[in-house]
């Protein structure tokens, strides 16, 4: 099989992509060859703006256009509130229920020993600093229900348990071993509202 | 549910062999190395997707082919077709269910309940404590999902803190400690549920044991099983125990980098009248325990999923005296279901009768299927 190299190395690169396969790439590249010029430099722009702009907030490591992110400017949200998620599309996940107006935390995965992830290589040492300066009467934690996602948040609850801050995980319901993420929206929802004590 | 057929391509010796099986108990007979212990793997890939005898589908293989191939018809409730498939060249097994591929070994289990009484369950009542674990815990997983997701992980938990000891022996200790406290909490949590469950399953399958000990000998004894776990403590508060031994092992632990409290160590004793059978009993008494720990797991599966496992018995009669061989021949055709039964010689075994709904089986020097 021959293919020009520039529409083999599209594919390639493509194919790259979570939940693209072969046949989808190849699919994509010929429709973006034949699509007019608007088009395809429109999403070029959109692409490179993706990684030139979007940079992590200082404060709770959200995805951010400025240093600090929107959540984090809004001076309407609740500050006394912080909610603690693995990543940053558990933050979409939770702003799309509209259940909650505290700010977040995240921490950029959990900790996993077999795999080498250490409370250092997660934000959580800039979490503690936070609690310094800020003045948060709740935190939330909002992680994934499966082995590491508790370990997490029992060791989180360790680490805030001496500052004498209120610690609340959010309801069962979520499905085990699922992941926030792909949970539904209602379902986050009730989880945020009948959060419990932990 | 009975297998009413089944036919093997390239299965160890089997070329090609298509065998019709009764409803009732079917006797494969046939001389050392003709391949019938092959017939009982092939039905046990066919219910649960993996071999009994086996760690690798390779070996199973016949010398200098490439494919084997299972087919199997299965009728209960409904009509099933079942076809497990393994290549050496691509190394991928394949099960189908009425032509239609399953890729999760655990949407198949459970559906065809299988139980095997064979040689290598010597290791139960006589190896370590493992294997005894292995069996009660396989027993308890075909009839609670929750427990055997719990177990699953219960053993992720092991993994991750073998490898935080291992960190914190190489240094951060400081660092670690409430990582390691995190991490003790859930073992302890994950564990205090696998020990109340395994505390609660030997209430109702000890009974079990009772029954078919005393079916297969013949009289009145109390065999038992006897849980020992954390140690084998007396308290009852468990989560105390747990707690407190944790922190009397701690430094072990972490010198070691091994898990070293918890329900992954417990073991349980077999006892005949209070008499430990590791310890005092005979090789027939070994064999015997062993049959009756197969029966009980037959009777119990039966109840519990209300779904008749298909049993299994690879060579049986060699080590029983001849009064608990028979004892054991008239428990089958009591079992109300199908029974695959091996033996070398159906002759030499006088008391057996092959009623109208058994079979037997004979297979030839050259491996050829004849039915007596
Ligand atoms: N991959 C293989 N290819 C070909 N032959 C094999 C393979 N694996 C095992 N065998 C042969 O198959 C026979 C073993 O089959 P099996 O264990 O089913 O016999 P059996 O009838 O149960 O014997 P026994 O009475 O001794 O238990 C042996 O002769 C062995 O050499
Ligand atoms: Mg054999
Ligand atoms: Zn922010």
């Amino acid at each position: 099989m021959q293919i020009a190299e520039p529409l083999l190395v599209a594919i390639e690169e493509l194919s790259k992509l979570p939940s693209i396969g072969k046949k989808t790439a190849q699919r994509l590249a010929l429709y973006l060859l034949k699509s007019n010029g608007e088009q395809f430099e429109s999403l070029v722009k959109a692409l490179e703006d993706l990684k030139a702009k979007i940079k992590f907030c200082e404060r709770c490591f959200n995805l951010s256009e400025e240093q600090l992110c929107i959540i984090c400017k809004n001076e309407k949200r609740d500050k006394s509130k912080i909610c603690i998620v693995e990543e940053a599309s558990d933050v979409i996940a939770i702003e799309k229920t509209h259940e909650y107006s505290g700010l977040y935390h995240v921490l950029g995965g959990v900790l996993s020993p077999l795999t080498g992830v250490t409370p250092d290589s997660l934000k959580i040492k800039e979490f503690l600093k936070r609690l310094e300066k800020e003045k948060a009467k709740e935190i939330i934690l909002a992680l994934n229900p499966d082995t590491e996602g508790e370990a997490t948040a029992l060791y989180l609850s360790k680490l805030i348990k001496p500052l004498r801050i209120k610690v609340t995980r959010i309801a069962r319901g979520l499905p085990i071993g699922g992941d926030l993420e792909f949970a539904d929206e209602a379902t986050i929802g009730r989880a945020i509202l009948n959060r419990g004590d932990f | 549910m009975s297998l009413t057929s089944i036919s093997l391509r390239n299965v160890r010796k089997h070329t090609d062999t298509e065998i019709n099986f009764a409803g009732g108990l079917n006797y494969i007979v046939g001389g050392n190395g003709l391949g019938k212990t092959t017939i009982l793997e092939s039905i046990y890939y066919l219910c649960t997707t993996k071999s009994c005898c086996s760690k690798s589908d390779a070996n199973v293989v016949k010398f200098d082919e490439d494919i084997f191939e299972i087919n199997g018809t299965l009728e209960g409730l409904t009509k099933d077709s079942a076809t497990v498939i393994y290549s050496v060249a691509s190394g991928k097994k394949q099960y189908y269910l009425n032509e239609k591929q399953i890729f999760k070994a655990s949407s198949v289990i459970g559906k065809f309940p299988v139980v095997m009484l064979s040689p290598s369950d010597h290791a139960v009542t006589q190896g370590s404590p493992a294997e005894r674990r292995k069996f009660i815990d396989s027993v308890i997983s075909q009839s609670s999902r929750t427990y055997l997701d719990v177990l699953l992980e219960y053993q992720k938990i092991l993994r991750h803190r073998s490898a935080l000891l291992m960190r914190i022996r190489e240094g951060d200790f400081a660092d670690s400690e409430m990582e390691l406290e995190a991490w003790n909490q859930k073992l302890m949590s994950a564990g205090e549920q696998i020990i109340n469950h395994r505390v609660d399953f030997l209430k109702g399958f000890n009974s079990y044991v009772a029954e078919s000990y005393n079916k297969i000998m013949g009289k009145m004894e109390s065999p038992g099983i006897t849980y020992l776990y954390l140690g084998g403590t007396k308290s009852d508060n468990i989560s105390k125990t747990f707690k407190d031994m944790l922190s009397e092992y701690k430094v072990d632990e972490i010198r070691r980098a091994a898990n070293l409290v918890g329900p992954h160590r417990d073991d349980f004793i077999f006892e005949i009248n209070n008499i430990n059978l590791r310890e005092f009993g005979s090789q027939g008494q070994h064999k015997t325990f062993q049959t009756v720990l197969r029966f009980a797991e037959f009777f119990y599966i039966k109840d519990v999923s209300g779904n008749t496992p298909i049993f299994l018995l690879d060579d049986v009669f060699g080590e029983l005296d001849a009064q608990r061989a028979k004892k054991v021949s008239e428990y089958l055709s009591d079992i109300g279901g199908q029974a695959f039964i091996t033996l070398t010689d159906f002759g030499n075994i006088s008391f057996l009768k092959a009623g109208e709904k058994d079979r037997v089986i004979k297979l030839n020097e050259d491996s050829k299927i004849a039915y007596a």
